[in-house]
């Protein structure tokens, strides 16, 4: 076998050099952006898990309760429980840089006395963690911090050194009291980590007397089970109380169908390049096929030939998948920073330097590169093995070639599996935030299609003659007739090109459809003229959150033009398993000047929210299947509280759900007054860039404010849901660019079939330029269909997406919106790239000599 | 016979045609010198490698010489860019070959017009011309079809047809009755015969078939790249 691979196969591939090329390509670019992708999922989850278990040390159990905190007395309640060896209390904030935008610093803030039994501090240069406990200035002091090496280099800082840091009261100088190595909990949040006494750390940042953490080591002969039931009996139950493993699974949760979106983007991609596997194997069958009749008159088995054609693509697949390694590494450095950014900005603060493949994804992408590509040649192979030996006798067997008649089954297959398509998609998912369902059922539809597009192929030719004679005369007519005469060939490229379009255009959907309704509820839920945060544009996961005082001194500072200003509160807090925000605000002020978008229910009257009624989102509701009336329970600082659903309304600020608390009873539960953006109205709309530049005058330093206007807030809100798709711009882009690899083999392909139909053209008048534009004409052809093909496919699973796959995932229902725009330009772009593609293989017929065309066999 | 005469057709003077193929040379012409008049009915004949078809490549302006010169028409054509060789060969020029050739997804009536087509003359004016030509070669309401529902001889009549549309000074024939079977053979070749006679049109046929050669006015018989008999055909067919 291997010698019939040596001596047969391999010279076929350095005979058509650039074809054999375009596949590797096609393979390698498939399998990078999988790897680069899975590499980048992967290593996002890592940075966050190693922050929870880095930090988390050695504890067995942990009591905790992240978001919202509880009262630091907790601390002695759990060690006075039986069975506790060991408990140290602490809490963490995120603080954002001073004048470095999008920079924070993870700081714990710990007793170093009790901490050291479950993490280990180690010093670096001059600094002695022994002491530390008894260094009175570090701990008295509530600006003292230890930082990590890495952060000190970064910030060519030693000992001594200031650096400015966000708090709720605005920027403030903190000390660097000493360095510590980049090991153990230093190696959490990238390793941007500092270290603070925990009373320091809560004076600094407003947390009263709160922590959100205590780690405890336990008696193992009570058992972990036990202990944990004995904890929770002891903290109550607002407070969670498990091992740390378990911890961070509402962010797993709530990551997931967003990583499960970028695996299936970068699938695609790989499939693509599949296609041009196929592509290349079913060219070399049909232009093998003399070749093939010899081999089998000299001897060789049907079953010889399958597999000598299944092991050519796996070659193909093998080396395409090592070429795809390292420009995996590449996609994955490219990429990583855009996806971490839009997980911090809509999900979770993660801190990644690095993105590594690990053999997780190496053994993925050469399984899927080497079994895909062998999966490509299983029916090229099998074409093959029914190629007769008396095939090795005709002389004109490779006249007519390409033209593999178009069977019953795929086509059957095809519209069988657009019709399962919708029923499968329904399906409800089979894990929380994992749609895969929906997945499955445009799979469906991107195969559906494929299928079926050899027999539309086979129509179109006669709807394309006319306009092709009038576009490029009779060239343009027997490019369209051409387009159709190989139409399982012509099928690969166009579906290609169809499944780029089809994914941009659904992502188009997708994004168009939710920003018309986030900008119509800003305009009218919101309606507010400036908002006011503190160290981001918006409110949410990345912003500091300012003392309540604040209020009155945006009042002073606006000159006079303020009519209303509204304290808003986002606190992410994991409710019923979800990490929801609850968002408080003044309710009066916001039902005066806004207009909340219902969809059920009324608002609370100030006497049913003193009662727990409260207002939630809808896609809370429908991720929890609460009704109006339904009830639930939220863990608080003052503990367990149930609430009665009053109205669901529409709210786009999380897509993991809101809860709407008036502000007077979030503070009293949730025992904070800090604001994390301020909505201010204005008297005289007119004067808001006045205003807008008084309040960053007078406040703008201090507090690293942002102030947007109501037009600058839904532009925001806007780029946020583009940068999350932002890296599903670049795989449309690699699935449109294999595409063209694709248009660019078949075309090839086609000028050797057609050499002496070349021949005859030129025979009888045709100058070069017939011939180049009769092959740009194909390739015009070629990507209009794709294009069409793609823009109408995309307008389908666009609606998948936006309304069942969108709704498992977010909870949110928003009206679909067809992006024409979208469609408009994916045509053009599909198009015209295609005719770019094709000046190579057109270039080359032209320059064919009239004669060898005319005596070419 | 070399000097330039205003009444031929052809002069062909002193041509060399040399080869590469791969590192040997191959010299398939040898100086061969060739005076056709308007009119005349060429046969040329010859075993393989004799460099037959090379004279027709040259003659059908297919390909240009080494060296020497070639005339048709009153133009020297052994010097011109390819695109012009591809006008020329447009609108002076008819071709048929052994294998037909047609396009196989156009029908009867468009590949006659497929040349005119390619001048960028208009479809309506020249399809009715077609579909006459067609009915005169017998093939009658055969205009719509594509070559696969062509038996042979129809698609060598279609292919005369579309060599003849355009009026061509010159009608080159490559084995024309080669891939037919002898009644057809002698069918078609008496319809060239005709059809040219009529037109009083020069025709230059390559073949192997003495048979066939014999239809012609006149016969040049090659060998190894000279000539080695040029002779007048005793009987017309």
């Amino acid at each position: 076998m291997w010698s019939l691979l040596r001596f047969v196969s391999f010279r076929h591939v350095f005979q058509s050099p650039l074809r054999s090329l375009l596949t590797l390509v096609g393979v390698a670019v498939g399998v990078a952006t999988l790897v680069g992708i899975a590499a980048i999922n992967r290593s996002v989850m890592d940075a966050f898990r190693s922050t929870i278990d880095t930090v988390a040390g050695k504890a067995d159990l942990t009591v905790a309760a992240e978001t919202s905190g509880f009262s630091e007395d907790l601390l002695e309640t759990v060690r006075a429980t039986p069975g506790v060896l060991h408990a140290a209390g602490g809490l963490s904030v995120v603080a954002p840089v001073n004048n470095s935008p999008g920079e924070s610093l993870y700081i714990m803030g710990v007793d170093l006395l009790d901490d050291g039994y479950f993490r280990t501090y180690e010093g670096a240069g001059e600094t002695n963690v022994g002491k530390l406990a008894d260094d009175l200035e570090f701990l008295n002091s509530t600006d003292r911090i230890l930082v990590s090496e890495r952060f000190a280099r970064a910030k060519n800082l030693g000992v001594g050194g200031i650096i400015e840091l966000q708090t709720h009261e605005g920027a403030r100088p903190f000390v660097i009291h000493g360095l510590l190595k980049e090991t153990g909990p230093l190696k959490a949040f990238g390793g941007s980590v500092g270290v603070m006494f925990f009373g320091s750390l809560q004076e600094a940042f407003g947390k009263g007397r709160t922590l959100t953490r205590i780690d405890v080591a336990i008696d193992q002969q009570v058992g972990l089970e036990a202990m944990k039931e004995r904890l929770q009996k002891a903290v109550g139950a607002s407070i969670e109380v498990d091992s740390p493993d378990k911890r961070g699974s509402a962010v797993t949760t709530m990551v997931r169908s967003f990583q499960l979106g970028l695996n299936l983007g970068s699938g695609v991609a790989l499939l693509v390049g599949v296609f041009l596997v196929y592509n290349t194997v079913s060219i070399s069958v049909v232009q093998r096929r003399r070749e093939i009749g010899t081999l089998r008159a000299l001897g060789a088995t049907r079953r010889r030939i399958r597999v000598l054609f299944a092991l050519e693509a796996a070659v193909f697949g093998l080396l395409g998948s090592l070429l795809g390694m390292p420009l995996g590494v590449l996609v994955g450095k490219a990429a990583i920073g855009s996806v971490a950014n839009s997980v911090s900005e809509i999900y979770v603060r993660v801190n990644i330097n690095d993105v590594k493949l690990g053999s997780s994804e190496l053994i993925l992408g050469l399984t899927l590169g080497v079994l895909g590509s062998v999966f490509a040649a299983l029916r090229p192979a099998w074409i093959a093995s029914g190629v007769q030996p008396v095939e090795a006798l005709r002389k004109d067997a490779a006249i007519g070639a390409g033209a593999v008649e178009v069977k019953a089954w795929p086509t059957w297959v095809g519209l069988g599996l657009l019709i399962f398509a919708w029923p499968v998609a329904q399906i409800p998912p089979p894990l929380e935030n994992f749609p895969a369902f929906g997945y499955t059922a445009i799979f469906f539809i991107l195969m559906g299609i494929t299928l079926l597009s050899p027999i539309v192929l086979r129509w179109l030719n006669v709807p394309f003659q006319r306009p092709g004679e009038l576009l490029f005369g009779i060239s343009g007519r027997l490019a369209a007739d051409n387009f159709a005469r190989a139409p399982v060939r012509t099928a690969v490229p166009v579906s290609a090109l169809s499944i780029g379009v089809t994914m941009a255009v659904t992502v188009g959907a997708f994004i168009g459809s939710f920003q018309a309704s986030a900008d119509k509820w800003i305009e009218q839920a919101i309606p507010a003229d400036l908002f006011v945060t503190s160290s981001a544009r918006l409110a949410g996961t990345q912003n500091q959150p300012m003392k309540a005082e604040v209020e009155a001194e945006l009042l002073a500072a606006g000159n006079g033009n303020i009519e209303a200003l509204n304290p808003v509160r986002l606190m992410a807090h994991d409710v019923l398993g979800l990490r929801v925000f609850v968002i408080s605000l003044d309710s009066s002020i916001h039902e005066k000047l806004g207009s909340t978008m219902i969809l059920e229910g009324k608002i609370p009257t100030p006497e049913e929210r003193a009662k727990g009624y409260v207002t939630v989102s809808e896609n809370f509701s429908r991720r929890r299947d609460l009704k109006v009336g339904s009830t639930f329970v939220m863990k608080t600082p003052t503990g367990e509280h149930t609430y009665t659903v009053g109205t669901i309304i529409i709210d786009y600020t999380s897509d993991q759900g809101s809860v709407i608390l008036d502000r007077s009873i979030f503070k009293e539960q949730f025992k904070t007054d800090q604001v994390d953006t301020f909505h201010v109205y204005l008297k005289d709309k007119s004067k808001l860039e006045e205003t807008r530049n008084a309040i960053t005058a007078k406040l703008g330093k201090q507090y690293d404010l942002y102030v947007l206007s109501n037009d600058e807030l839904r532009q925001e809100a806007k780029k946020l849901v583009g940068g999350a798709f932002a890296i599903t711009y670049a795989m449309e882009t690699v699935a449109v660019a294999l595409a063209l690899l694709g248009i660019i083999n078949t075309l090839l392909a086609a000028v050797l079939d057609r050499t002496r139909e070349i021949g005859l053209l030129r025979a009888v008048g045709a100058d070069r330029g017939h011939v180049l534009k009769l092959f740009t004409g194909e390739a015009f052809f070629i990507g209009l269909t794709g294009s069409l093909f793609g823009v109408a496919t995309g307008g389908v699973v666009g609606f998948i997406v936006t309304n069942i796959v969108g709704v498992q995932a977010t909870g949110w229902n928003f009206p679909y919106a067809y992006p024409w725009m979208t469609a408009v330009q994916m045509i053009l772009i599909g198009t015209v790239s295609a005719i770019i593609a094709g000046l190579y293989p057109a270039r080359r017929a032209a320059r064919l000599d009239v004669v060898e065309a005319l005596a070419y066999e | 016979m070399s000097n330039a005469n205003a009444n031929a057709m052809i002069e062909v003077s002193n041509v060399v045609k040399v080869y590469k193929r791969g590192k040997t040379e191959v010299r398939a012409l040898n100086g061969v010198s060739l005076s056709v008049p308007r009119g005349q009915f060429l046969s040329v004949m010859g075993s393989s490698g004799s460099g037959k078809s090379t004279m027709l490549n040259l003659l059908g302006a297919l390909d240009v010489p080494t060296s020497g010169t070639l005339r048709i028409d009153g133009k020297e054509i052994s010097r011109f860019p390819d695109d012009e060789l591809s006008r020329f060969r447009r609108d002076r020029l008819g071709f048929i070959f052994q294998f037909f050739n047609l396009l196989p997804t156009l029908t009867a009536v468009e590949n006659v017009i497929l040349p005119e087509l390619l001048a960028g003359k208009s479809r309506e004016l020249l399809e009715p011309k077609a579909i006459a030509l067609l009915e005169q070669f017998g093939l009658k309401g055969r205009g719509a079809h594509r070559p696969d529902e062509l038996s042979g001889g129809e698609m060598q009549r279609v292919a005369v047809a579309r060599a003849l549309l355009s009026e061509p000074a010159l009608l080159l024939a490559d084995e024309p009755t080669g891939n037919l079977d002898s009644k057809t053979g002698s069918e078609v070749l008496r319809l060239i015969r005709e059809a040219t006679r009529a037109r009083q049109l020069t025709v230059v046929m390559v073949t192997h078939d003495p048979k066939a050669a014999e239809v012609g006015d006149r016969l040049v018989r090659l060998a190894d790249g000279n000539i080695i008999g040029d002779d007048a055909v005793q009987a017309a067919a």
